[in-house]
């Protein structure tokens, strides 16, 4: 833990010096990592889970994570920050427990979510918050040009298995929504996970994107991006 | 009435770091015993604190750039200030021995006036540095991952009970303030997030963003 803490520290300055360029070091205590099991819920991830989130609550918890996400938790178009709303509160719980475990890498965000500043109640109360947020905004979207090929990769490559043919994710089984995220935010995060950098990833998912080109990621970025929000009506066609 | 010692604010005057000596505290707690109203009854209500008003000003607007106004602060942050300085959780020489003057129940007393006080506008000097530092309050700045002033302190400036209002307050106290979060001389922020905001900033931004708050009016018109 301690140990952790200093490495996350450590990576900080650098982190700041590169502004974007995202952090290629691997987590110690994530994928890649000899003992990494995906999603051992750690006791904290429990804890929250089992809470009664309080949307009202929630609103006055998530003043500090305004600054960055946006008071309406829609983060940036232009992705640095990734649009919160529309995720599964499931979701939501298990990449903050994971980036306070130390398993998923954020040192951009670590001092404002770490558990001094924040509590367990004070997640489940932010990820009711988010949830009851409905409001649907325009978002940071790819060039449009890659959205057929985007689209052939999602499918052929078994991504929707998991992630659903509509990106809508599942909650139950903590898989995210990726639909109409912002386009650099979902680049970034393939890139990172391709690299096994993120931290915590489906070692499925690794597998399958270990052998994508920087072009594939961009167009599923691109494909992804243009989908509708996973709340709105369903694709007209496709579906299920 | 009673003694306020009227220490100067600027930095020559400054008073020796650290508490009073022993017999000057006795000497102060005799003179607070003896004086014929306790200080709490003289802050009630309509009554503005002597002691206080030397650097604060009666209406709790300072006109000394080295002190903060408190004039409409949350009464609870005001309280929470004070309570720290009295457990050295907050330090400073100029304001430290002041809160020790008091007594737990003048605390709330204190709080709730300067509180319900109106604050005077700030002073912008520099329109061409405030442009600059809207940018930080409104946006942030994603290179370091500063997060944007406003996400915790309210677009206005006007600020909650955890949150200080920071509209209209004077620069030279801001950045002092920043630099005190920064280097850890000031470190009783609530789960030190405001530290971990200033460590992120230079010098050059935190006077930016602070002339920026200047002219912010916190919702009083
Ligand atoms: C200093 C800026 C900053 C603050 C403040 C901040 N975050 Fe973040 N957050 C980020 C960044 C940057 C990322 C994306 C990291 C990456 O690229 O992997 C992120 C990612 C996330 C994610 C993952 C989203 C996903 O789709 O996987 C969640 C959930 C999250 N933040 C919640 C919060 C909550 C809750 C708070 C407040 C307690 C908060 N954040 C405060 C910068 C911040
Ligand atoms: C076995 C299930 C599974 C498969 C298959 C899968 N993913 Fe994922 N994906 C996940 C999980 C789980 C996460 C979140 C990371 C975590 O919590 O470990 C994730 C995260 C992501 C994210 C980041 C989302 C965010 O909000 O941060 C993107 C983008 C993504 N996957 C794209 C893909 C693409 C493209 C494919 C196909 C090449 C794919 N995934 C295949 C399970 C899967
Ligand atoms: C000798 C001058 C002086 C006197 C007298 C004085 N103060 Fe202060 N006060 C200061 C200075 C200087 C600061 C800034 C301290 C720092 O640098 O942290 C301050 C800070 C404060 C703060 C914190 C404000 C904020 O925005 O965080 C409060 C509250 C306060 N004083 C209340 C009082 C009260 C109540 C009294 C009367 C009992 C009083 N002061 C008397 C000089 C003084
Ligand atoms: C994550 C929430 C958060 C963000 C973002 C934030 N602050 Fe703060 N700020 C706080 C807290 C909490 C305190 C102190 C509360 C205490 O002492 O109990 C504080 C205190 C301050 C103070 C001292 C006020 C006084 O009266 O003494 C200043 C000045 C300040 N902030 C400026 C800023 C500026 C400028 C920014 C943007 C660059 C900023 N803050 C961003 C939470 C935040």
């Amino acid at each position: 833990m301690r140990s952790m803490l200093i490495v996350a520290l450590a990576l900080l300055p650098v982190c700041a010096a590169l502004a974007d360029a995202p952090d290629t070091a691997a987590s110690p205590r994530g994928i890649g990592a000899k003992d990494y099991v995906w999603n051992r819920m750690t006791p904290e991830q429990v804890e929250v889970l089992r809470k009664t989130g309080d949307a009202a609550r929630g609103r006055e918890a998530f003043r500090g994570c305004r600054g960055c996400h946006r008071s309406d938790g829609f983060g940036r178009v232009d992705g640095i920050y990734p649009k919160l709303t529309g995720q599964h509160a499931a979701v939501i719980i298990k990449q903050v427990t994971d980036i306070r475990a130390g398993v998923r890498i954020n040192p951009k965000m670590e001092p404002f979510s770490s558990d001094h500043a924040v509590s367990p109640q004070e997640i489940a109360d932010i990820a009711a918050f988010l949830a009851a947020e409905t409001t649907i905004k325009e978002n940071g979207k790819g060039p449009g040009d890659q959205v057929r090929v985007g689209e052939q990769i999602y499918t052929q490559r078994g991504c929707f298995k998991c992630h659903g043919r509509r990106g809508e994710g599942n909650e139950e089984k903590m898989y995210p929504a990726v639909a109409a995220q912002h386009y650099s935010y979902l680049l970034r995060e393939m890139q990172l996970i391709k690299l096994e950098a993120r931290g915590n990833s489906h070692p499925d998912m690794v597998t399958v994107l270990r052998d994508f080109s920087t072009a594939d990621l961009e167009a599923v970025a691109d494909y992804l991006s243009r989908m509708p929000d996973h709340r709105q009506a369903r694709a007209p066609e496709g579906g299920k | 009435m009673i003694r306020t010692g009227r220490a100067p604010a600027s930095r020559s005057g400054r008073r020796r770091a650290g508490h009073p000596s022993k017999p000057a505290l006795f000497l102060m707690l005799g003179l607070l015993a003896s004086a014929s109203m306790p200080l709490a009854a003289q802050a009630q209500g309509t009554g503005p604190n002597p002691l206080c008003a030397a650097c604060h000003n009666p209406d709790g607007n300072s006109t000394i750039p080295e002190n903060p106004k408190l004039a409409g602060l949350d009464a609870e942050y005001i309280a929470k200030q004070l309570a720290d300085f009295r457990k050295h959780k907050r330090v400073s020489e100029t304001m430290g021995p002041m809160a020790g003057q008091i007594t737990e129940a003048d605390i709330d007393v204190l709080a709730a006036y300067y509180s319900e006080q109106k604050p005077t506008p700030g002073v912008v000097t520099d329109p061409k540095l405030a442009a600059q530092g809207q940018v930080i309050y409104d946006e942030g700045i994603v290179g370091s991952a500063v997060p944007a002033c406003s996400g915790c302190h309210n677009e206005d400036g006007s600020g909650t009970a955890k949150y200080p209002r920071l509209a209209g307050q004077h620069t030279a106290y801001m950045v002092q303030q920043m630099k005190n979060f920064k280097n850890g001389v000031r470190n009783n922020d609530i789960r030190e997030v405001m530290s971990a905001v200033a460590k992120r900033m230079t010098e050059q931004e935190m006077k930016a963003v602070a002339e920026y708050i200047a002219g912010l009016k916190g919702g009083n018109p």
